[in-house]
């Protein structure tokens, strides 16, 4: 089976979306991460949702996670409107990080080497440059390791 | 063998100092060779008091890193730093105020690069209340850690170089150093007022979210909390009484820290993460380095070249310890610089030196040191680490920021150390 075959349609955001309609699309579909497209439409990267949910804490509450119990509830909201003034590009790591991508030929097995060397939930596939779907680490496991326990 | 010695320090101190490679990595690699040529033998690299490791320093440090370990788990630091901000209402001046006294009284006990560390995140987190940039903060915590630090036996690393040489105690260090270290900060708040008064002004309604935080959150383990306070009074108390005990206190932090580890019932992970191994192993090279000059003469050397540039005079030799220190320490890591001058020191004051029981010199250099790292952003551990937190929250302060107060802040308390120092022992 080749990943062109399984690829799904898959949401993609632009480095320039707002975070937080990026938080709200993840969200609204729990999905496991976002591909992230730079401004010309070519994949720049995989936006993990584990990263926005990074993004939602505070420095200093990462630094000393004692501090979260600190602040207390009703600073949720504040925290949460921080993703209001940042892209989804602010989102991403300062370093650039290789993208997992495929072409359309290539086989499941090199989809599960790349998502798994590069720890990634989910990887483009793009054919000619244009990106024509997306493989989930939950699609690839199905595909893998047969149907679902009814 | 003398100028081997030489070369290999010098290569080695200027690595360290320029950077260029990993210190610790510059401080074994030159002890190797050190070992490799022959300068130094197995006696005198593990044995020797003089020429080799300086074992009591080492474990010191590795017992009250484990100390901090553990109590850096039971969340204090963050419930004093809050239960100050809320005390001081919000107000930013009585907030820095509070926070530096709570960073100095700490780097007290502790090493500042940890006090830093936990103050650091709680600053930030009461500065975003309070709608204040908290860069100002943050310098000034740094400042108020490297003062701290100077008042005791333990609060800064060249103090513990300098007590095991010079066999001075805790209690001469609280003597000593304790009282000037507080004149100096009830300067340098005063200073502070002045040299970040345009950062103070907040909003009154944003000041009222500091006191919505619960401090009680911050104490996750009441027990342990309790366990370590008083293992860490006891530790404080047997420091004071070593004359009674006759316990070094390398012998008082590891006896500290192995009954904290045995009450505390944590996983070894969660303290031993809070060891820095590289510093062990930096010191360790350090003193091997150190040592190669020590058993090859130049020591003795340095020592009659400092007094023949004194003229044998006790004043002069203290203030050209003191600026000097001052000055080298500024630009590079005071460690390595205060491990070096402690033989030297020690050849003038010890019993056949010929300024012979004159602990002022060993004052002088530990004032100029700790004081002088001040005034840059790369002169000590602690202004390296909060720049490097400032600058992961979005907030970075340049060299030349800090620079610009820290310089202030330095030429102050060296000068308020100038004059105690010439008429309490000269």
């Amino acid at each position: 089976m080749l990943a062109g075959e399984i690829a799904e349609p898959y949401p993609v955001v632009g480095v320039d979306t707002s975070a937080l309609v990026a938080a709200r699309l993840l969200a609204s579909q729990r999905l496991p991460g976002l591909v992230v497209t730079d401004l010309d439409g070519s994949p720049k990267a995989v936006l993990p949702a584990s990263e926005v949910v990074r993004f939602l804490v505070p420095d200093y509450v990462q630094a000393d996670p004692t501090l979260a119990g600190v602040i207390g509830e009703d600073a949720a909201d504040r925290i949460a409107s921080r993703l209001g003034r940042a892209t989804v590009g602010e989102l991403l790591p300062l370093r650039a990080v290789e993208v997992p991508v495929l072409k359309a030929e290539d086989t499941v097995l090199e989809l599960a080497a790349v998502m798994a060397r590069l720890r990634s939930p989910l990887c483009a596939v793009v054919d000619d440059g244009t990106i024509v779907g997306v493989v989930t680490a939950s699609h690839l496991l199905e595909l893998m390791c047969g149907d679902p326990v009814p | 063998m003398m100028l081997a010695a030489i070369i290999v320090f010098t290569i080695a101190y200027v690595l360290i100092a320029s950077e260029r490679v990993n210190r610790v990595a510059a401080a074994l690699g030159g002890a190797g060779v050190i070992l490799a040529i022959g300068v130094l033998g197995t006696d005198d690299a593990f044995f020797s008091p003089e020429t080799g490791i300086d074992w009591n320093v080492i474990f010191l440090l590795f017992g009250m890193m484990v100390i901090v370990g553990v109590l850096r788990q039971t969340g204090v630091f963050e419930y004093v730093a809050i239960w100050a901000a809320k005390r001081a209402g919000g107000r930013p001046f009585r907030v820095m105020t509070l926070l530096c006294l709570i960073t100095a009284v700490a780097s007290a006990g502790l090493d500042n690069v940890t006090t830093v560390l936990l103050i650091a995140p709680v600053t930030l987190l009461v500065c975003e209340r309070i709608g204040v940039r908290p860069v100002p903060f943050l310098i000034a915590e740094a400042l108020a850690s490297n003062i701290g630090g100077t008042a005791t036996l333990v609060g800064d690393p060249p103090n513990l170089i300098v007590a095991s040489r010079s066999g001075l105690t805790f209690n001469d260090f609280l003597v000593n150093l304790a009282p000037i270290v507080f004149v100096m900060l009830v300067v340098f708040v005063g200073l502070s007022r002045f040299l970040f008064r345009k950062d103070f002004t907040a909003d009154p309604d944003q000041v009222a979210e500091v006191m919505k935080l619960d401090e009680r959150e911050a104490i996750q383990d009441h027990s342990l909390l309790v366990r370590s306070l008083v293992v860490l009074a006891m530790v404080l108390l047997a420091f004071t009484l070593h004359g009674v005990l006759g316990l070094e206190p390398s012998v008082v932090a590891l006896l500290g820290a192995g009954t904290l580890i045995a009450i505390s019932g944590l996983r070894p992970q969660s303290y031993l993460v809070d060891i820095e191994w590289e510093t062990l192993l930096f010191f360790a090279g350090l003193f091997l380095l150190v040592g190669s000059l020590v058993k090859t003469g130049v020591i003795d050397h340095l020592a009659s070249a400092l007094i023949a540039a004194t003229g044998n005079s006790l004043p002069v030799a203290m203030m050209l310890l003191l600026w000097g220190s001052a000055l080298l320490s500024a630009i590079v890591d005071n460690i390595p610089f205060v491990a070096t001058m402690a033989p030297v020191v020690d050849q003038l004051v010890g019993g056949q030196g010929p300024l012979a029981g004159q602990n002022g010199l060993w004052w002088a250099l530990l004032l100029g040191a700790d004081l002088g790292g001040n005034a840059t952003a790369i002169g000590a551990s602690a202004n390296v680490v909060v720049t490097g937190i400032a600058k992961r929250s979005g907030h970075p302060i340049s060299f030349w920021e800090f620079t610009r107060y820290g310089s202030v802040v330095a030429l102050v308390t060296v000068a308020i150390a100038t004059p105690y120092l010439l008429l309490r022992y000269s």
